[in-house]
């Protein structure tokens, strides 16, 4: 169900946090908005949830224009950064919710939070308080609660932002695969970059309230339209006074008709490892490699190679 | 959970004779950081609190010797006929009728401000209007106040003489009205605090599920409140049941509208201490079991949350 919005802008006293977006996100994608802290996103989120409300633009929901619609009659799931968990009703009743508001009767209610419950892995759970689940563990709740609703959009506001490393990936996949089961149409807000590829199907970057740039995450990083998508969405180096990827720059042992410079510092990280190279020209550029072309490298700090651009 | 054992400082060398005393000291350490804190607090707890109570309660189970003062009484211990002169002091007509309109006053006026409280701490923290900070003050002013003034002022606006022709004098309105104004900022600020801590996710969330404005505070907003708007209740109360200036006045001389603390008094002017301090034993232990009570309770709900 796709969502469409138009000039949406909205200001708070002197400061425009979300200026003049225009942008249609397609039926059951997996939409990414991808930005620093303060561009904006969580507040676009916001506006098309009708958690704010905009001072211009209109908000178009599968054709309907649900600007001045309160946020009550959306239909939209809504998964706060910290989860919002109601704390004093357990699991079960926090995920149906939704549904006791609507004044479902109970077998379907209680039918409908087993069945999220089986769905977002949280089987003898049911009678747990927020307090007692782990981070993973409340997230997948509130991701349940919102979904009993059965919404026709599903925003997740910096959805992995509160987990520790691991738990953060194993749940990006889990989010990934759950979207392919039941796509619905998903906005997640992050300021991730690795986030946002790996998980969503199409991207939106912003930066200072507007978006920069919209696409599929390998046409967006192949093809940045601006400066700062490129800066934004991978590592980025100075060479020959352009920004470039180190990883499409290589280094070949020292050799005529090629860039000279002595290797100035090695970091290893594992399988990468990144090369720093000071150039005669005073630019200092750095090089990324897999473990073992550094090893056929043969180099140390102060050895003296030629960079070049990878074909 | 961890045990003393596992303790790196227990490994360290204190003689193993003085062991009782360090598995004391070494929890009061923990919360307050020194050495012999909790005997310290106590201490202080006793002097204070503890040792005041515990005389009205020894006192009120002694022998009645009624006309030789606090001094004389208090030494002439008869444990065995104690306790009957004590359950005859406060099972007079008199004294049940005044401690049950105690205990119903002041439950209802912890009750009533309960409400009152939330909602006035709700437009403190949630509104914005002028001369909010002039009411952010004036709500702690009956703390200020010596309750007699409110007592001397409650009597001339709802005395025989209102001003305003609404007249309380020797009525349990009365009574309630001098109540309802004393506890009022315990019940106020015991909520104000719980509610600018809400972030006001929650109630976004419950919004965004389809709960309206009403829904979304029974359902989401005021469970939280619970343990602080019992916390309120309890403090409220308790002020209420020991209240005596400013309703003294306004009680009259009426027995219908004599509280305890009322009636108490006139007890002590004419010099029964034993059984004033009968009474007064009495009032404490029904205090402090509705005290406990709404202790327990709040405690259940808070454990919950956390």
């Amino acid at each position: 169900m796709s969502i469409s919005l138009s000039h949406l802008t909205k200001r708070y006293g002197a400061d425009t946090v979300v200026d003049d977006v225009t942008v249609e996100i397609p039926e059951s994608s997996l939409t990414a908005v991808l930005g620093p802290s303060g561009s904006g996103k969580s507040t676009l989120l916001k506006l098309i949830a009708g958690l704010e409300s905009p001072d211009e633009g209109r908000v178009v929901i599968e054709g309907d224009d649900v600007t001045d619609v309160d946020p009550r009659y959306r239909d939209i799931g809504f998964c706060f950064q910290h989860y919002a968990p109601f704390r004093h009703m357990n699991v079960a009743r926090n995920i149906g919710f939704g549904l006791r508001v609507r004044k479902q009767p109970k077998d379907v209610i209680d039918a409908k939070v087993a069945e999220l419950i089986e769905l977002v892995r949280l089987d003898g759970k049911a009678k747990s308080y927020p307090a007692q689940l782990s981070g993973g563990e409340r997230q997948r709740m509130a991701l349940a609660r919102a979904l009993a609703i059965e919404p026709r959009v599903l925003l997740l506001d910096e959805p992995f932002g509160a987990l520790d490393a691991l738990v953060r990936t194993e749940l990006r996949q889990w989010v990934k695969e759950l979207h392919r089961q039941i796509k619905v149409t998903t906005i997640l807000v992050t300021h991730d970059q690795d986030e946002a590829m790996e998980v969503a199907d199409q991207l939106l970057i912003m930066h200072e309230g507007r978006i920069e740039q919209a696409g599929e995450p390998t046409e967006l990083y192949e093809r940045p339209a601006t400066d700062f998508v490129h800066g934004f969405l991978g590592p980025t180096t100075m060479f020959k006074g352009v920004s470039v990827r180190p990883h499409d720059l290589e280094l070949v042992p020292a050799s005529e008709g090629a860039i000279e410079g002595t290797v100035q510092s090695i970091m290893e990280l594992g399988f990468e490892v990144q090369v720093t190279v000071a150039l005669s020209d005073g630019t200092a550029p750095w090089v990324q490699m897999s473990r073992n072309e550094f090893r056929n490298l043969h180099v140390e700090i102060g050895s003296l190679v030629s960079i070049r651009e990878r074909d | 959970m961890d045990t003393p054992a596992k303790r790196p400082s227990s490994e360290l060398g204190a003689p193993p004779a003085r062991k009782g005393w360090r598995r004391f000291s070494s929890r009061a350490r923990s919360s307050l950081g020194l050495y012999g804190g909790t005997s310290l607090i106590v201490g202080y707890l006793s002097i204070i609190v503890l040792i005041p109570i515990a005389a009205v309660a020894a006192h009120g189970f002694s022998f009645s010797i009624h006309t030789q003062g606090w001094g004389a009484a208090f030494w002439h211990w008869h444990l065995s006929t104690g306790f009957a002169t004590f359950w005859n002091d406060i099972t007079q007509p008199a004294a049940i009728s005044a401690i049950r309109l105690s205990l119903w006053l002041s439950l209802s006026v912890a009750a009533i401000n309960a409400v009152m409280g939330v909602a006035i701490a709700w437009v403190l923290v949630r509104d914005k209007f002028p001369g909010k900070w002039f009411l952010e003050a004036f709500i702690d002013l009956p703390f200020a106040l010596p309750t007699i003034v409110v007592g001397v002022v409650l009597l001339f606006l709802y005395g025989t003489a209102s001003p305003l022709k609404i007249d309380l004098f020797e009525t349990w309105m009365g009574l309630m009205l001098a109540l309802l104004f004393v506890t009022l900022p315990f019940s106020v600020r015991a909520v104000q605090p719980v509610l600018e801590s809400l972030d006001g996710e929650s109630e976004a969330a419950a919004k965004s599920l389809g709960a309206g404005g009403i829904r979304t505070f029974v359902w989401v907003v005021l469970p939280s409140l619970w343990p602080a708007v019992l916390g309120g209740f309890g403090l409220a109360f308790a002020r209420a049941i020991g209240e005596f200036g400013s309703i003294s006045l306004i009680a009259g001389g009426l027995g219908r509208t004599t509280t305890a603390s009322n009636y108490i008094y006139n007890l002590t002017q004419g010099f029964l201490w034993t059984n004033a301090a009968a009474v007064s034993t009495a009032l404490l232990v029904l205090s402090l079991l509705i005290l406990i009570a709404t202790n327990v309770f709040a405690r259940r709900i808070q454990r919950r949350l956390a």
